[in-house]
C-alpha cells in the first residue's frame, strides 16, 4: 500500500520540494533489455556501459520532480568523471521535439536516450516518474528509487560509492 | 455513568444517521435531460472542478458533486477511496438513476474505485443505463518497478460503458492498454481518449502551462464533448 501511495503522489507530481530518498535494494537481478536511440541517432544498449556502474534514470520533460533532480545528476557526472560510472537518462514516451525543447533550456553532459513509443518504459515496468535504477558493473539491478533525490550527496552517493567499490575490488 | 450512557446513545444515533444517508454531495441543478455524478479525487474537490460544475449546470446538465474524503471525514489518501462503502455508492447511483435523467458518472484518479464498486452492485439493467467517464483511473493494487502490475477486482461490470480520459503527459499513459484490458475482463465496454498536452490533475498544478490553464477553464466543454462524441445517451 505504501508503494501505491507513492505512485499516486508521484503521478500528480505536486510535491514542492525534493523528497528524501527511499531506495529499494534488489537481489542483484539481471536488468531487462534496454534498446534506445541517443540524440545522434545511434542505438544504445546496456552492453555499451558494461564494466561501469550505471545510473539509469527514466524521466520526462513535463515532470517537475524529474527536472529538479537533473542538475544533481550532472554534478554527479562531473564529480565521477574519472571513475567507472555512467549516468544515462531515458526520456519516457515523448517526441524528439519535446526533448530538444527541454535540452535547449538545460545543458547536460550525460547521454539522453529516447523512448518515444514507451517500449523501454514498459519493459522496465516504470509506473511513476522519475524512476531510477542503479546497476552494478555486471549489468544487474541493485537499487531502485521511485521519486527524485539529490544524486551527488546523501544516500544516493553512498550507494553509488558502494557499487563503485565492488568494481575496484574485482 | 449518566454521561457515558448519553455518549453511547449519541454515537448510536449518529452512526445510524450516517448509514441511512446517501453520501453528502453538492448539487448543481439544471433543467436538461442529463445528470452528471462527479466524484472528486482523493485530494478533494478543487475550485476549477466546482466552476466546471456550475458551467455545466448553466448548459443544462445537472451535476451532483461528491467530495468523498470530506463527506466521510477521511484523510486525503488513495487508500481512503478504497475504504468507501460500496453500498453507499450503489445507493447514490440508484438515486441518480431514479431521477429519470440520463446519468453519467465522472470520477478522477482513485475515485474510480468506489464508483466502479458501486456500479458492480447494481442490477445489470441499471448498470446498462450508466455511462462512466474515468479521468486517469488508478485501478492498481500494486504497481512496482520491474514487476507486472496487479489490478483491483472491483466486481462484475458487465454492461457498463466506460470511457477513460488519459492525459498524454502522464507516467500512466504507456500502461493505458493494461487498464482497458482489465476493465474489459471485468465485463465493462471500455473506450478511451488521449488528452494531448495535458498532465494528470492539470487543473490543480502548481506550475501549469498556458494550455493547462486554458483547459482548466474549459473542463465543462471537454466533458460535454466526450459525452456527446462517445454517444452516451
Amino acid at each position: 500500500m505504501k508503494r501505491l501511495l507513492m505512485l499516486c503522489a508521484m503521478g500528480l507530481g505536486l510535491a514542492g520540494a525534493v523528497q528524501a530518498a527511499g531506495f529499494e535494494t534488489r537481489a542483484a537481478t539481471p536488468a531487462p533489455a534496454l534498446k534506445a536511440l541517443d540524440l545522434k541517432g545511434a542505438t544504445r544498449t546496456l552492453a555499451d556501459y558494461r564494466g561501469k556502474v550505471v545510473v539509469l534514470n527514466f524521466w520526462a520533460s513535463w515532470c517537475p520532480p524529474c527536472l529538479r533532480e537533473m542538475p544533481s545528476m550532472e554534478r554527479l557526472r562531473v564529480k565521477m568523471a574519472r571513475r567507472p560510472l555512467a549516468v544515462v537518462a531515458l526520456d519516457s514516451a515523448e517526441t524528439r521535439e519535446e526533448v530538444d525543447a527541454f535540452l535547449s533550456r538545460m545543458t547536460l553532459g550525460f547521454p539522453i536516450l529516447l523512448d518515444p513509443d514507451g517500449s523501454n518504459t514498459k519493459r522496465w515496468k516504470v509506473f511513476a516518474l522519475p524512476t531510477t535504477f542503479l546497476l552494478d558493473a555486471e549489468g544487474r539491478v541493485r537499487h531502485v528509487l521511485t521519486g527524485p533525490t539529490e544524486w551527488d550527496e546523501g544516500e544516493a552517493l553512498v550507494l553509488i560509492e558502494s557499487l563503485l567499490a565492488e568494481v575496484s575490488t574485482r | 455513568m449518566r454521561f457515558l450512557r448519553w455518549l453511547m446513545l449519541g454515537l448510536v444515533v449518529c452512526a445510524s444517521a450516517a448509514q441511512a444517508d446517501l453520501p453528502d454531495y453538492q448539487a448543481f441543478p439544471a433543467d436538461g435531460e442529463r445528470l452528471l455524478l462527479w466524484a472528486a479525487p482523493e485530494r478533494g474537490r478543487a475550485e476549477p472542478e466546482l466552476q466546471a460544475a456550475r458551467l455545466l449546470a448553466g448548459r443544462g446538465v445537472s451535476v451532483w458533486s461528491l467530495d468523498a474524503v470530506s463527506a466521510y471525514f477521511l484523510p486525503q489518501l488513495p487508500s481512503s477511496m478504497d475504504a468507501l462503502p460500496a453500498q453507499d455508492m450503489a445507493d447514490w447511483l440508484r438515486a441518480a438513476l431514479g431521477s429519470g435523467k440520463q446519468v453519467a458518472v465522472y470520477a478522477v484518479s482513485r475515485a474510480a474505485v468506489p464508483v466502479l464498486r458501486g456500479a458492480a452492485l447494481l442490477q445489470p439493467a441499471e448498470r446498462q443505463r450508466l455511462c462512466m467517464l474515468l479521468m486517469y483511473p488508478n485501478l492498481y493494487t500494486v504497481a512496482e518497478a520491474l514487476s507486472e502490475p496487479d489490478y483491483l477486482n472491483v466486481g462484475d461490470l458487465s454492461g457498463l460503458r466506460v470511457r477513460v480520459l488519459q492525459p498524454r503527459r502522464s507516467a500512466a499513459t504507456p500502461w493505458l492498454p493494461g487498464q482497458l484490458d482489465h476493465l474489459a475482463r471485468l465485463g465493462a465496454t471500455p473506450s478511451h481518449v488521449i488528452l494531448e498536452n495535458l498532465r494528470e490533475g492539470y487543473w490543480v498544478r502548481e506550475t501549469p502551462t498556458e494550455f493547462e490553464i486554458a483547459e482548466s477553464r474549459r473542463m465543462d466543454t471537454m466533458l460535454l464533448r466526450e459525452l456527446e462524441a462517445w454517444g452516451c445517451q
